[in-house]
């Protein structure tokens, strides 16, 4: 168990002509559940295989805890810990299963290659085929499995051992949703249980803000943002973690900033909003010019009084609320009624909650609001 | 609608040709022109093999008195009595420098295919086409060194000597066969392993051996044929003592002129095994076992 480090870490799959990620800085501390999130091809599946020592980065360094794993300056490879000696467990995206034995034996191979007693080795395995339903499978070979099968074989197989390190690369992207719901709390609670150092790399943002005690979400190489789920959620610190985060997605305006009788609005087309007073003073610099203003959907509610007229285009039921599409000048926008009833007007008068408003810059993305 | 239409006139243009092509005079001639050119390979290969037969199993009386195509009147197995005489000691050295001579180049193949298909090292492709080149070289163009060095070796008229020849010899084309092979096992499998905590050679021989078994077991097959053929080796190196079945054989041929029923029985001993062992081995050349190993997608 240990905390993990890396600094400056460069890689590249094409000798330096171009760079899958660049200047890399994190910290995952010990015990965390870490999640990279991006979109596909962000580069999480080649952090990851970095900090297992599958792959070697051009340039950076890696630690575990105080120990080194990884040192690499300008190609030049100076430590490096080979991945059978890191005492890792990772489930990769493929399953990789042995197709020669049983699930049983895929299950007990690493900890039979460490020479653990055969009792605790069959003991540690029927309480993790319990525990991810997979305890009538044990004498089956991989080929007899299906997909979902499969992945719960990889995710027991790296759960049963005692490492220093989780890394699970989409764990559970083959699984139907219920038994997907099912597998991340277990597997939650299992790594609360252990409190092993844990990577987990995913796409779903949903999986990350239900799992992670820290989210770092990259895109092209980059990190964007990092954080704990509710830092991402409510400070994005760009428009594309706004964006990124939260199901449906934030609503994005474009609205000018402009000052009338001295106090502060916001203009679109079809709307203006007064400034709050805690944005008055970041907003000061932009009075003339144009911000992107963004709301997410639960933030939009339906009120006598509101200051932004919009007509209903359709309505989504989800149960316990409803998912309005609403029409704001040009524009549709996403509104989450948390009503049993749905809204019966034709024309709705919105407010925002002033206390969630994010403001961008229109040029770098980048966050206004403090 | 339209795509329905679209099927119905492929059908009918289908038709069409059939139809076109039945009454075609010249396709029924060259139908019989395909037969007969097949019956005529056929009677060609078969006729020799048929007269060996027949000949292994009659007396040697008989054979100057009849067709070789002719069944004997009186069945016997005198050839192959006198043939195994002669016969016995090198069909023992044959067998002793196959086995070992086809264990030992699919051992050294495999690893050398192991390292070229899994390993990433410096001068790996310039390494492969040297051992493609190897596999082309003609043999009769090192003959003199290497009796030289077998010499040296003190080495020559012994099995081991052959045994460690047709080991080296055989092992560029192992490489090449096992190769591929080994390319076709997953890198992710690899990975696995390692993380595992198995070092190079305990995935080797956990994970890459186990599941290429097929291809193990073809190399060596094929292997163990082109040494229990091999003439050119075992005429140069073989020696009196330890001379292989082939050169026997051929010996057989010269010195026993007339006794056609001993040389075509001491053929068939020849021939035997080889046929033998691909008639057993068959069923393991045919299926894959790789399934359900990563992503089914
Ligand atoms: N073995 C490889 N060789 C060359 N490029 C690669 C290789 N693996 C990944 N890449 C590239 O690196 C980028 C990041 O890939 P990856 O880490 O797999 O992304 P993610 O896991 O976030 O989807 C992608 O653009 C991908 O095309
Ligand atoms: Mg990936």
């Amino acid at each position: 168990m240990a905390a993990i480090t890396i600094k400056d870490m460069s890689v590249s799959y094409n000798k330096g002509k171009s760079y899958v990620l660049d200047k890399l800085n994190l910290t995952v501390q010990d015990g965390e559940f870490c999640v990279f999130l991006g979109p596909s091809g962000c580069g999480k599946s080649t952090a990851m295989h970095c900090v297992a020592g599958l792959l070697e980065p051009v340039d950076g360094t890696i630690h575990f805890g105080e120990e080194l794993m990884t040192e690499v300056s300008g190609g030049k490879k100076k430590n490096f810990v080979p991945p059978q000696e890191r005492n890792i467990a990772m489930v990769f995206q493929e399953y990789a299963l042995y197709p020669n034995m049983t699930v049983r034996k895929n299950m007990s191979f690493a900890l039979e290659t460490k020479k653990a007693p055969k009792e605790e080795i069959n003991k540690r395995v029927d309480t993790m085929a319990k525990m991810l339903s997979i305890d009538h499978l044990l004498d089956r070979r991989p080929a007899e499995l299906s997909g979902g099968q499969r992945q719960r074989v990889a995710l027991g197989r790296a759960l049963v051992r005692d490492p220093q390190v989780f890394l699970l690369d989409e764990p559970l992207g083959n699984l139907d949703a219920k038994l997907r719901d099912q597998v991340r709390y277990e597997l939650k609670k299992i790594q609360t249980q252990l409190g092993i150092t844990t990577i987990y790399v995913t796409h779903d943002q949903t999986e990350a803000m239900t799992m992670a005690d820290h989210i770092v979400l990259m895109k092209d190489g980059h990190i964007m943002q990092e954080g704990t789920p509710n830092e991402l959620y409510n400070h994005p610190n760009c428009e594309f973690v706004a964006g990124f985060l939260g199901t449906p997605q934030i609503n994005l305006f474009t609205v000018r900033v402009t000052e009338v009788n001295g106090a502060l609005v916001l203009n679109a087309d079809s709307f203006s909003l007064p400034v709050p007073v805690e944005l008055v003073a970041c907003l000061k610099p932009y009075a003339g010019k144009d911000v992107h203003l963004g709301i997410r959907p639960s933030d939009l509610l339906i009120t006598e009084d509101g200051l932004i007229p919009a007509a209903v285009e359709s309505i989504e039921p989800l149960g316990d609320a409803h998912l309005v599409y609403v029409r704001i000048g040009e524009q549709v926008v996403v509104v989450k009624h948390a009503e049993e009833e749905a809204p019966a007007a034709k024309s709705l008068k919105l407010s925002p909650n002033p206390a969630k408003l994010h403001l961008f810059d229109p040029s770098t993305e980048k966050r206004i609001n403090p | 609608m339209q795509n329905h239409v679209g099927i119905e006139r492929s059908r009918e243009a289908q038709q069409a040709q059939t139809v076109k092509i039945r009454p075609r005079w010249h396709m029924t001639v060259l139908h019989i022109v395909y037969y007969f050119i097949m019956v005529a390979f056929l009677v060609f290969y078969m006729l020799p093999f048929w007269g060996t037969v027949m000949t292994s199993f009659k007396t040697n009386s008989e054979v100057m008195t009849s067709t070789p195509i002719t069944p004997p009147t009186e069945w016997t197995l005198e050839g192959y009595a006198s043939a195994m005489e002669e016969l016995g000691m090198p069909l023992m050295t044959s067998l002793v420098v196959t086995i070992f001579g086809a264990a030992g180049s699919v051992f050294l193949g495999s690893v050398c295919a192991y390292a070229l298909s899994k390993w990433r090292f410096k001068l790996n492709n310039v390494f492969f086409i040297a051992l493609v080149a190897a596999t082309y070289l003609p043999f009769q163009a090192i003959l003199i060194p290497l009796l030289q060095t077998i010499n040296a070796l003190n080495l020559y008229d012994n099995v081991w000597g052959l045994v460690l020849v047709h080991s080296v010899f055989g092992m560029p084309m192992c490489t090449v066969m096992m190769r591929g092979y080994y390319a076709d096992v997953p890198d992710a499998l690899i990975r696995q392993a390692m993380i595992d905590g198995n070092g190079m050679w305990a995935i080797y021989r956990k994970i890459v051996l186990p599941n290429t078994m097929i291809a193990t077991i073809t190399t060596f097959v094929f292997q163990c044929t082109s040494i229990w053929n091999e003439m050119l080796f075992a005429l140069v190196l073989g020696g009196y003592d330890s001379k292989p079945a082939t050169i026997a054989l051929n010996e057989l041929a010269g010195t026993m002129a007339a006794e056609f029923n001993v040389q075509m029985a001491g053929s068939l001993i020849l021939a035997l095994p080889v046929l033998v062992l691909y008639i057993f081995m068959g069923k393991y050349l045919i299926s894959g076992q790789m399934s359900g190993a990563v992503t089914a997608s």
